[in-house]
């Protein structure tokens, strides 16, 4: 008796959150799910109810099959540039004890307050086929054969895209490795280092475990982040092009629903996307799981 | 344990069920409101995209509306997202009374709109008179266009859009650079490519377009196949008739980017890259001798960067056959009223109210720009650009200007055939592709939307 009144009284204070909750991520959720299995131009007056064809036809869709690749690969790429590059840059200015320190954090940082439409526009001119810095410099260096057309090349447009996530990142992440650096104890250092462990020994056997819990969760952040920077960006530097080479699932997605005011179709995407991004982030979860220290 | 569990998500589902029910009930509401009372009086709520022409001259015409009849009065409300603003009004079932969105609106209200068959039907606007004169008003509009798949998106002789700003569209080059070195504009395709000798004397190249925007492209495409395959030709490639990739017209035509892509460095260094600022700026720093554009540009590029001495031509579009008169290709902006429209007939008074002399003058004079109508351009003369006004001129005189746009897909298509078509462009300009692969990709786009057709 004693306890069911507790339980009650716990569910009355969470109420508001459960309402709100339901209201903003259940209800549209569910809806996405439910609309994907309509033929709807958005205006729900005449639409059709067609089963799982928007999703059959998903799949013998080249360019969703091509989106898809696209942000798998961004997917796979950029959270390990970034994580190694941040981790690295971390531990040079934690380590070094830089007297910049907090002028390196702070110009590393820069990028990620930066407006995604303001870094997508920088960007494409510093790719800018003839008037870019990146051409010029190769130019300078006597390397004019490498001097290339970087987005308007399905050879080199989606890593000329993932550089730039890098770069918008990376910062973000070393801040927060910075963080957890700083919490580590000093004591574990000075008895390694008085044991005749060197400086990279001592990353790797300290400093990354410690880190763990804060890289698994960088690990999901990162993958997420790159879907909706992804977006952005390619919207703003080739708007999918050339020939749908650096089209993004988000993109073409967006594209659908409303260019070509296909809603059910790309509710359908966004229903994979969604599956997608979860099983990703539940398979970083699994292979990073590690016994606590 | 579990039946907590099993209770809240029951609250959840129920809660998810009421939600439904809201959203639900407002579909197909307002329609039974749609036949007016006909009264010319009361609210009217206008809603105007705020682009390049802003949103002034809407202001100013519902003052003037108001003052003409009272008793009524006009909300405008103009902005650059209006699309997405109006969006969840008409789903709810209380739409705007009047819409002017532009023709490359990113929300797709338009397009939905008209898929829906969403739009009220207009026709009797166009057959009555003129506000300020006794002919019937489509007698006053530039001929073709209220027939066009535009302003009639179903072959039924209904309008259902109306038209509003008027746009020719081609193909420029910089005046100063061919007079000083007595440089002919080309009037056939033959003579254009001839041109790539001259553009490498001057050292520029032949040819640029607006890269990350291929759609562009179209002004050269649907000109092209006019000039080799007539109306016929052109309305096959519009509705959609797998037909029309296997002829020889569809062949001729795209052969004309693949000749750019492979004559010697006929296409700027680039182009593929750059989006449309980018290239237009680098057409007028004199990288490159022609570039398709609209009869905005001059307006559009006002504060940039120039070589010496550039001047705005424009030349149409190359025909093949000498005798062809130039060609350009035009673009309408729409305006229309949705189904479901409070007060349908106050909206279509103030459709004809836009269309009133005066009315045209202030809308040169605000928005800078020519409304469809005979004679309008000479109308707002003083408020154009030069280069426009020349643009306009020249359709008048002899130049013969195209309307094509593609015919709507139906529902359940879940291709856009014209984005399709000119996102390959780039893969031809690229050198990844053939023309008979461009085309076969077309043919089976094409069937695709055949087959739902039926």
């Amino acid at each position: 008796m004693k306890s069911k009144r507790k339980t009650g009284f716990i569910l009355l204070c969470i109420l508001p959150t459960l309402v709100i909750f339901a209201m903003f991520i259940v209800y549209p959720v569910t809806q996405v799910f439910y609309k994907s299995l309509f033929s709807s131009s958005g205006f729900g007056s005449s639409d059709q109810f067609v089963g799982i064809t928007n999703f059959i036809e998903l799949f013998s869709d080249d360019v969703f099959i091509q989106s898809i690749k696209n942000t798998g690969f961004l997917m796979l790429v950029v959270p390990v540039i970034t994580l190694l590059l941040s981790l690295i840059f971390a531990s040079m200015l934690s380590f070094g004890q830089l007297k910049e320190k907090h002028l390196y954090r702070t110009i590393f940082f820069f990028p990620s307050i930066l407006s995604f439409v303001v870094i997508g526009i920088l960007w494409a001119f510093i790719y800018h086929p003839n008037m870019g810095i990146v051409n010029e410099i190769m130019k300078v260096m006597g390397l004019d054969q490498y001097a290339l057309t970087w987005l308007g090349n399905p050879d080199t447009v989606l890593w000329a895209i993932a550089i730039v996530m890098v770069w918008q990142a990376v910062g973000y992440y070393m801040v927060m490795y910075l963080a957890g650096m700083d919490s580590i104890p000093k004591e574990l250092y000075e008895a390694a280092s008085i044991d005749g462990a060197n400086a990279i020994q001592q990353f790797v056997k300290i400093t990354i475990p410690m880190l763990w819990e804060i890289i698994r969760i960088t690990i999901i952040f990162s993958i997420n982040g790159v879907l909706n920077i992804s977006f952005v960006l390619v919207i703003v530097m080739t708007s999918g092009g050339p020939n749908n080479s650096s089209q993004v699932a988000l993109t073409y997605m967006y594209q659908q629903g409303f260019v070509n005011a296909n809603f059910g179709y790309a509710m359908a995407i966004a229903v994979v996307v969604f599956i997608v991004a979860i099983i990703l982030a539940f398979i970083s979860n699994k292979l990073t799981e590690r016994e606590a220290l | 344990m579990k039946s907590f569990v099993r209770k809240w998500m029951l609250l959840l589902a129920v809660l998810a069920a009421i939600l439904a029910g809201c959203t639900d009930k407002s579909d197909g509401e307002g329609s039974a409101e749609s036949d007016g009372d006909g009264k010319l009086e009361g609210e009217l709520n206008v809603a105007v995209f705020q682009g390049g022409y802003g949103g002034e001259f809407w202001k100013q015409l519902a003052k003037n509306f108001e003052e003409e009849y009272p008793g009524t009065t006009v909300k405008v409300t103009a902005n650059p997202d209006i699309g997405e603003m109006i969006r969840p009004k008409i789903i709810a079932g209380n739409p705007p009374d009047f819409v002017y969105l532009n023709q490359t609106d990113p929300s797709g209200v338009t397009q939905g709109l008209i898929k829906e068959h969403g739009l009220t039907d207009l026709t009797d606007v166009f057959e009555g008179n003129a506000l300020d004169e006794d002919v019937p008003l489509k007698d006053k509009v530039l001929p073709g266009i209220l027939e066009s798949v535009y302003m009639s998106p179903y072959d039924d002789g209904k309008i259902y859009l109306a038209p509003y700003n008027y746009n020719v569209m081609g193909l420029w080059y910089n005046k100063t650079l061919f007079e000083k070195n007595n440089i002919e504009t080309p009037k056939t395709w033959d003579e254009f490519f001839a041109l790539n000798k001259t553009a490498k004397k001057h050292d520029r190249a032949l040819f640029t377009y607006q890269g990350t925007s291929p759609g562009y492209l179209e002004e050269i495409l649907i000109p092209a196949v006019y000039s080799l395959g007539g109306q016929e030709a052109l309305d096959q490639m519009l509705n959609y008739d797998p037909e029309f990739w296997k002829s020889d017209v569809a062949m001729k035509a795209l052969d004309i980017f693949d000749k750019i892509a492979s004559k010697d460095n006929a296409l700027m260094n680039g182009t593929v890259a750059l989006d449309h600022t980018q290239s237009q700026t680098a057409f007028m720093q004199g990288k490159a001798m022609f570039i398709p554009n609209g009869s905005w540009f001059e307006g559009e590029m006002e504060n940039a960067p120039r070589e010496d001495g550039f001047e705005f031509g424009f030349l149409g579009v190359p025909t093949f056959d000498k005798e062809d008169p130039l060609l350009a290709l035009n673009s309408i902006e729409q305006v229309y009223i949705p189904k479901g429209a409070k007060n349908p007939e106050l909206a279509k008074e103030f459709l004809r109210f836009m269309y009133t002399e005066e009315s045209i003058k202030l809308n040169g004079e605000l928005a800078k720009a020519s409304m469809a109508i005979d004679g309008a351009s000479d109308l707002v003369k003083e408020y154009l650009t030069e280069s426009s006004y020349n643009v306009f001129k020249a359709v008048e005189s002899g130049m013969y200007s195209i309307s094509g746009n593609f015919a709507p897909v139906p529902k359940g298509v879940n291709v856009n055939p014209r984005e399709v078509l000119f996102s390959q462009a780039a893969s031809i300009m690229n050198g990844e592709m053939t023309t008979q692969e461009w085309a076969d990709k077309m043919y089976g786009v094409y069937k695709e939307v055949q087959e739902k057709m039926e």
